[in-house]
């Protein structure tokens, strides 16, 4: 359950972000991608999930290219996306938000089943089932993204800054979730700024700046790196 | 001249053909919410419906009521010709794009209209539905009456499916957040295909009850055009109430100018409408956004 990115090159039109990106997540593991503003974070996300074409380059998922292929069809290989900004549905209710989380899961019994999962894990999201998605504050939209994201039983996360634009106390919250969906075997790649976090909870973790990955390695040694230390934790 | 019964009579044409409209609107907003799509040319899409109701009448002796049986499907498979003809290359494209091109369908449905059927407006040979109902010195039409039932019928069978349906709540789930329906596993090729199919098929519904009541021209899709878009942009982008609501308003303003005012004063009350509208409330009355 392994995916691996190799000399990835996208572009907005003409102008390229993504230079030459190759990096590789375990099966299992949890691997985090920092960098900061405008480092193409979210743009190898999209290129991921298949919203972008890449220029050049290949995207291995279990040994399979899906390079290019359009996103429902990734999403069906057992990938699933907590894109940025939450990406909800405002007009629909939170109910139906997770029902479209689990549009490719056919047994209505298993979708029973995760339901009551989401439930445990998420207690506010029953509570507001009937309540417009548009209506959330940011920690119960984001729980609501995380929770659609789980209705299809991924094999594999991508986390777009899940923690961005959240108070303390919920970043707190949302990153134990991101741990306990780790221990229960989900393959997690984190994209973030939240340098700390991100890189405790990582086995594995690469520094992408400028388009380009400049440093990769353990989540906690990078944590004692020199550039890390002065240029992402201040110290 | 206000006389109560007159001021009733009116409220209850206005009811019964604003139904009829909201019926004729639906299509073009499922079109332009869902798929994204100005459509301009969703009135001549009405006139064609109209034509094709006045063919299967006059070559099949069907009553028109009854064409939507075979209009229907027609226009369904209409819809997914049209999308893959040419709606599904303009769907990325900026909205003064998608009008040149649908201006350009417009024009083309049209002169086939008057290459087909020519410049005189055509009506029915007969409809069964030909009587009126008497409730004291009110008239009810059994044709619109009939109209209204089958537009009522078909808003609550359309919101059922966009509640109730994993299909229907994917098609709102596309219209709010497109990226997001399609990292869901919605194949959005197919979902807007099927949203055109509903939309124009619907159409022929509309056609086929508007025809049994009013005649048809190659010109009558500039008055639909019109009356339509401004169902459509009262109503704003929200549920299907929304447009059966919005369709009632412009229904109860045609009826009250035809009899207070002038009969050939129809349009100029839409268009004083819609500009209205578009000055006080551009996001629409019921709408959410
Ligand atoms: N749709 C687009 N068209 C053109 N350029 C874009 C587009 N989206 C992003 N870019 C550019 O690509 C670069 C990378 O953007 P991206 O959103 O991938 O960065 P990011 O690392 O996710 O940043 P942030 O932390 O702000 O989310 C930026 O310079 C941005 O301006
Ligand atoms: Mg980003």
């Amino acid at each position: 359950m392994s995916l691996r990115v190799e000399e990835l090159n996208v572009a907005y039109g003409k102008v390229q972000v993504l230079w030459d990106v190759s990096f590789k997540v375990e099966g299992g593991s949890l691997v985090s991608i920092i960098g900061p503003n405008g480092a193409g974070k979210t743009t190898l996300i999209k290129t991921i999930s298949g919203l972008l074409r890449p220029l050049s380059g290949k995207i291995l998922f279990e040994d399979q290219d899906i390079t290019g292929r359009p996103p429902h069809t990734i999403k069906k290989l057992g990938i699933s996306t907590v894109p940025e900004g939450r990406g909800l549905f405002p007009n629909l209710t939170v109910k139906e938000n997770l029902i479209m989380g689990s549009y490719t899961i056919k047994d209505q019994q298993r979708i029973e089943k995760t339901f009551k999962f989401i439930h445990q894990l998420f207690p506010i999201l029953s509570e507001r089932e009937q309540q417009l998605a548009g209506s959330l504050s940011g920690g119960e939209a984001q729980m609501l993204s995380i929770a659609r994201a789980l209705m299809s039983e991924p094999k594999m996360l991508l986390f777009d800054e899940p923690s961005l634009g959240l108070a303390p106390m919920i970043v707190e919250k949302i990153f134990e979730v991101i741990k306990t969906l780790k221990q229960r075997g989900i393959t997690i790649l984190l994209v973030e700024q939240h340098v700390q976090h991100a890189l405790e909870l990582a086995d594995y973790a690469y520094i992408l700046e400028n388009g380009r990955i400049v440093l990769e390695g353990r989540g906690e040694e990078l944590l004692e790196n020199p550039h890390l230390k002065k240029h992402y934790l201040g110290l | 001249m206000l006389s109560p019964t007159l001021l009733l009579q009116n409220l209850i044409f206005g009811v019964l053909l604003g139904s009829i409209y909201a019926l004729a609107a639906i299509g073009l907003s499922l079109i332009f919410g869902v798929v994204n799509l100005t459509n301009f040319a969703h009135g001549d899409f009405i006139m064609l419906a109209m034509y094709i109701s006045y063919f299967l009448g006059v070559s099949l002796k069907l009553d028109p009521i009854l064409t939507p049986i075979i209009g229907f499907p027609v226009f369904f498979l209409l819809g997914i010709a049209v999308y893959l003809a040419i709606f599904h290359k303009i769907i990325r494209a900026p909205p003064l794009s998608q009008i040149a091109v649908t201006v350009g369908l417009l024009v083309l449905l049209r002169n086939f209209a008057l290459a087909v059927w020519h410049a005189e407006p055509k009506s029915i040979p007969r409809t069964l539905l030909g009587y009126s109902y008497r409730l004291g010195s009110i008239l009810i039409p059994a044709d619109r009456l009939t109209g209204m039932l089958i537009s009522i019928a078909t808003f609550l069978i359309l919101h059922l499916f966009l509640t109730k349906t994993k299909t229907g709540i994917a098609m709102r789930a596309l219209a709010d957040n497109l990226d997001s329906a399609a990292l869901m596993g919605v194949n959005v090729r197919n979902l807007n295909m099927l949203t055109c199919a509903l939309g124009i098929g619907i159409v022929a519904l509309a056609g086929g009850i508007l025809l049994t009541f009013q005649p048809v021209n190659p010109m009558t899709g500039l008055i639909y055009g019109l009356l339509t878009w401004s169902i459509v942009a009262m109503a704003g982008l929200g549920g299907v109430s929304g447009i059966l609501l919005s369709g009632i308003i412009f229904g109860l303003a045609d009826a009250f100018t035809a009899a207070f005012w002038d009969p050939r004063a129809r349009e100029i009350t839409i268009y004083i409408l819609f500009i209205l509208l578009l000055w006080f409330r551009p996001k629409g009355l019921f709408g959410r956004r």
